[in-house]
């Protein structure tokens, strides 16, 4: 009979949102859907990642990026939403921080709008819906770029 | 109303509906309505404004509502709470934008507004001098019509 020791430890996989020094990435979730937001913090912390900030629009996210900066390491941008939209909060926050890493996740897929957005220094774009695999592949892509 | 507006919201709504609902939807018969007319219970609603203007109306009952957002939650949900709502109006908004994605691809340019929910019982829509066109969705979840009213901008 094989002992313990002969078999893989499945188990021992590195979450995603775990850090090479062994702490989370902290992540803020913009979108004015408390839907979709629930849904990304949880594929998100599901990988240990570390959902510091939820926003609500454009304005909350730019507020906030500034009050947590330099402590976050990537923004999910929404683009339709009240008040100011994302690619308006995108391009604030590249103004502020030109290396900040903002994916945008967006039900619309137009291509000039997905344009707009990579030209303005988003890092990548999901088109919606979602599923779990997705987000985490290209989130952890653009952390590790 | 020019057919070419209609065949994206068709194809997004079951493609969009199998997916995130992970079950097997079947398209029913389209029909006109026109004047005033009834909605079922729970309507979410989704503005297109551009080189056409017009809206998209989800519309379903409440118990349907209740599930498929219990199913989109994977949790059971009971009340319409705020959750429920926003599970519902995601739903329209998946729909709308993917079809707009499509008809962008055509030509078309226009863009829409987030949604808005509306739900009560006896609620009636009205549209003046736009003909709706419905596309009802069979889910085991109950009927989702989808009521698209477009006009060009003139």
């Amino acid at each position: 009979m094989k002992t313990k020791d002969e078999f893989p430890a499945i188990n021992d996989r590195k979450p995603d949102g775990i850090k090479p020094d062994g702490t989370p990435y902290r992540i803020m979730v913009v979108d004015d859907s408390m839907f979709v937001a629930k849904q990304i913090t949880q594929i998100l912390t599901s990988e240990g990642y570390n959902v510091v900030a939820q926003a609500a629009d454009g304005l909350q996210a730019v507020e906030k990026y500034k009050e947590l900066y330099p402590n976050i390491d990537l923004v999910t941008m929404d683009i339709t939403m009240p008040n100011m939209d994302g690619l308006t909060a995108l391009q604030k926050i590249i103004e502020f921080d030109k290396n900040a890493k903002v994916v945008m996740i967006s039900a619309l897929g137009k291509q000039d709008l997905v344009k707009q957005c990579l030209l303005a220094g988003a890092k990548n774009y999901i088109v919606k819906p979602l599923d779990r695999k997705k987000v985490l592949e290209r989130i952890l892509y653009v952390l590790n770029k | 109303m020019r057919v070419e507006y209609i065949n994206p919201f068709v194809e997004s709504a079951f493609n969009v509906m199998k997916e995130v609902l992970q079950t097997n939807v079947r398209r029913g018969e389209l029909y006109l309505k026109s004047t005033s007319m009834p909605v079922m219970g729970v309507a979410a609603i989704v503005g297109l404004a551009g080189d056409v203007e017009g809206r998209v109306l989800f519309d379903m009952e409440k118990n349907t509502a209740l599930a498929i957002a219990s199913v989109m939650n994977g949790e059971e949900l009971t009340a319409m709470d705020d959750l429920v709502k926003a599970t519902i109006t995601e739903l329209a908004n998946m729909i709308t934008a993917q079809a707009v994605t499509k008809l962008h691809e055509l030509g078309f340019r226009f863009d829409l507004t987030p949604p808005a929910i509306f739900t009560g019982d006896n609620m009636e829509i009205s549209n003046h001098e736009v003909e709706a066109l419905i596309v009802p969705m069979e889910t085991p979840y109950g009927k989702v019509e989808i009521n698209v009213a477009i006009r060009e901008r003139g």
